[in-house]
């Protein structure tokens, strides 16, 4: 049904009214000013803010741990986005075919995607701890180590504490979307490939995969920016340490803000990440989706 | 569209497996079986660890080798939860988690269908801004609405991680509830409106009861979203009487609790358990809210 603006303007801009005061005064605003901020010196710490150029933006690429946490970034939410989706793929696949039980299975695994991350991070705390934690005991008994491994005071242990987090938290939500796209996919395509002797490996790679492409990138770029955007759990379980190996940018940048009150170059560091998100995002759309026909 | 996701995997019938014999066919469907379950214990160890460590005694929780079945099952920890301070957190969650959801939910609906109903050339374009808005940095709006907040004298108030919590969600809310009112056919708004209902009328009374299922997923997922949030309620506010549960239990609780790890699973289940009951109770509405974007509606 159409509506003529025309007819009925008062209500159209009661209508939108509240959601353009939202979007202009909330995330608009905030973003031009926080491109406008990140050439200042800006702190609440000291009134006098003065236009600094490309300052911020200087110290940040050559004098701060930026280009760390950038790394570190990319390690910890690639890693974990990659783990994540080929678990859920697995289980979807195992889910999808005509399992008793499977609506029941896929319930019990979605209850991960529920549990809050202040939850996790405390839970992590004791999982990881060194004396009593389980996942010692645990790889003690299975013979990948002997003594109990300090993982939170680890670089790599506590990058992986927190990929392990990460990923388990993830696991759900791909598994879902990925349980929907392949419930999509013909079952006579499959069938014939698989009369024609394809072999399983092959199917995925060249019948399913393809089919349920699109869908997977969304996911995947969906649950990365919410990965980018998360938070608690470093902030709690490692504070970004040890030696700044869990500073991932969303602690780094908020950090800068709220920390240590540096506006302009918290700005800075969240326009650089942000830039680098379009850029991800439209190469993914570019090379990786296809136009559906 | 978001209905997709929601559907029972065991209705679309066909293995992908055509065996030969039975044999190889019951030996397939036990492997796989085997290897769903045994993944989803591995998944599922955090949890039940999680509610195990919260019935032990603080003693038995150093057991080594770890049990289980707690030895012996104790309430203490839960006991030790009614806490005046706790239950205020508790309180400033459910405040700010409902209000953000009902002022997301009309928003983003009133948005929604003016998006649906009112047709022109960059409707797609704002679909996809409002999509993009979820990519911008937290910290970077935090930033501005900090500043602005101040002047308005709206920091240390609920409105302050009201307002924050809306932000976030927004974008959601309008994709879900534009997605359905551009499913729902016009005729009932049309005669409504041509008997001489107000458009108003028709949207609040007509149009959004029918468009339930959208609105129950929107509020849902702006709620659960509002109780996991951590920044705007550990930055926004200061005075410890407003602060809701994530901020409140990183500032409060981690120091107090240091080691006594069963009353912090304790402490984790209980925070869990709102959220779980959401789930549980509204599975196909919650499903709908997490899948928005990614299913096309």
């Amino acid at each position: 049904m159409q509506i003529a603006i025309r007819k009925q303007p008062g209500f159209y801009a009661g209508l939108v009214l509240p959601g353009v005061l939202i979007v202009s005064s909330l995330i608009l605003y905030p973003l031009i000013n926080g491109v406008y901020t990140s050439f200042t010196n800006t702190s609440p710490l000291f009134p006098d803010t003065r236009f600094v150029a490309l300052d911020n933006y200087q110290f940040l690429v050559t004098e701060s741990g930026f280009w760390e946490s950038v790394g570190n970034t990319v390690l910890i939410v690639g890693v974990s986005i990659f783990g994540a989706t080929s678990i859920a793929y697995l289980l979807a696949l195992a889910l999808n075919t005509g399992l008793r039980g499977a609506k029941f299975l896929r319930t019990a695994v979605f209850q991960i995607w529920v549990v809050p991350w202040i939850v996790i991070a405390i839970l992590w705390a004791w999982l990881f701890s060194e004396n009593y934690g389980l996942v010692n005991y645990i790889a003690i008994w299975l013979g990948f180590y002997d003594e109990p491994f300090k993982w939170l005071f680890h670089p790599q242990g506590s990058q992986w504490a927190v990929i392990m987090g990460y990923s388990w938290r993830s696991i759900p939500f791909l598994m879902v979307i990925i349980l929907a796209a392949l419930q999509g996919v013909p079952n006579d395509v499959n069938e014939s490939a698989m009369i024609d002797g394809a072999s399983f490996v092959q199917r995925q790679r060249l019948i399913v995969l393809p089919l349920i492409r699109n869908i997977l990138v969304v996911a995947m770029l969906l649950q990365s920016v919410r990965l980018l955007q998360e938070i608690t759990l470093v902030f709690v379980l490692t504070k970004g340490g040890p030696v700044n190996a869990t500073m991932v940018l969303s602690l780094f940048t908020y950090k800068l803000a709220f920390e240590d009150w540096e506006f302009g170059l918290a700005a800075a560091a969240a326009i650089l990440w942000l830039i680098m998100i379009m850029l991800l995002a439209v190469a993914m759309m570019k090379f990786v989706l296809r136009p559906t026909t | 569209m978001t209905q997709a996701a929601t559907t029972d995997p065991t209705a679309v019938p066909g293995p992908l497996q055509r065996p030969p014999t039975d044999w190889v066919k019951i030996a397939i469907d036990l492997a796989i079986y085997a290897g769903v379950i045994g993944s989803l214990a591995v998944l599922l160890i955090p949890v039940a660890w999680t509610i195990s460590t919260s019935f032990k005694p603080l003693d038995q929780v150093f057991d080594y080798p770890p049990q289980f079945v707690p030895r012996d099952v104790t309430f203490e920890n839960y006991r030790a939860m009614f806490d005046p301070v706790l239950g205020r957190m508790f309180f400033n969650s459910f405040a700010v988690g409902i209000i953000s959801a009902g002022v997301s939910t009309i928003v983003g609906a009133m948005t929604g269908y003016a998006i649906a109903r009112f047709r022109f050339s960059g409707n797609d374009a704002v679909m996809l801004f409002f999509m993009a808005t979820l990519a911008f940095p937290i910290p970077m709006i935090m930033i501005t609405t900090y500043i602005m907040f101040a002047n308005f004298g709206l920091l240390n108030t609920y409105w302050a991680m009201i307002l924050g919590h809306v932000v976030i969600t927004l974008p959601v809310t309008v994709w879900l509830l534009r997605n359905f009112f551009d499913q729902l056919p016009g005729e009932v708004e049309e005669a409504a409106l041509i008997d001489g209902a107000g458009p108003w009328y028709t949207l609040f009374r007509i149009v959004l009861p029918m468009a339930k299922p959208a609105v129950s997923s929107a509020a849902i997922f702006v709620f659960v979203t509002s109780w996991n949030e951590l920044l705007f309620g550990l930055t926004f506010v200061s005075d410890t009487e407003l602060r809701p549960l994530p901020a409140g239990i990183i500032m409060i609780f981690l120091q107090e609790f240091e080691g006594q790890w069963s009353e912090m699973m304790a402490l984790a289940v209980i925070v869990s358990i709102p959220v779980l009951l959401i789930f549980v109770f509204f599975q196909n509405a919650f499903l709908r809210g997490v899948t928005a974007g990614a299913v096309k509606g």
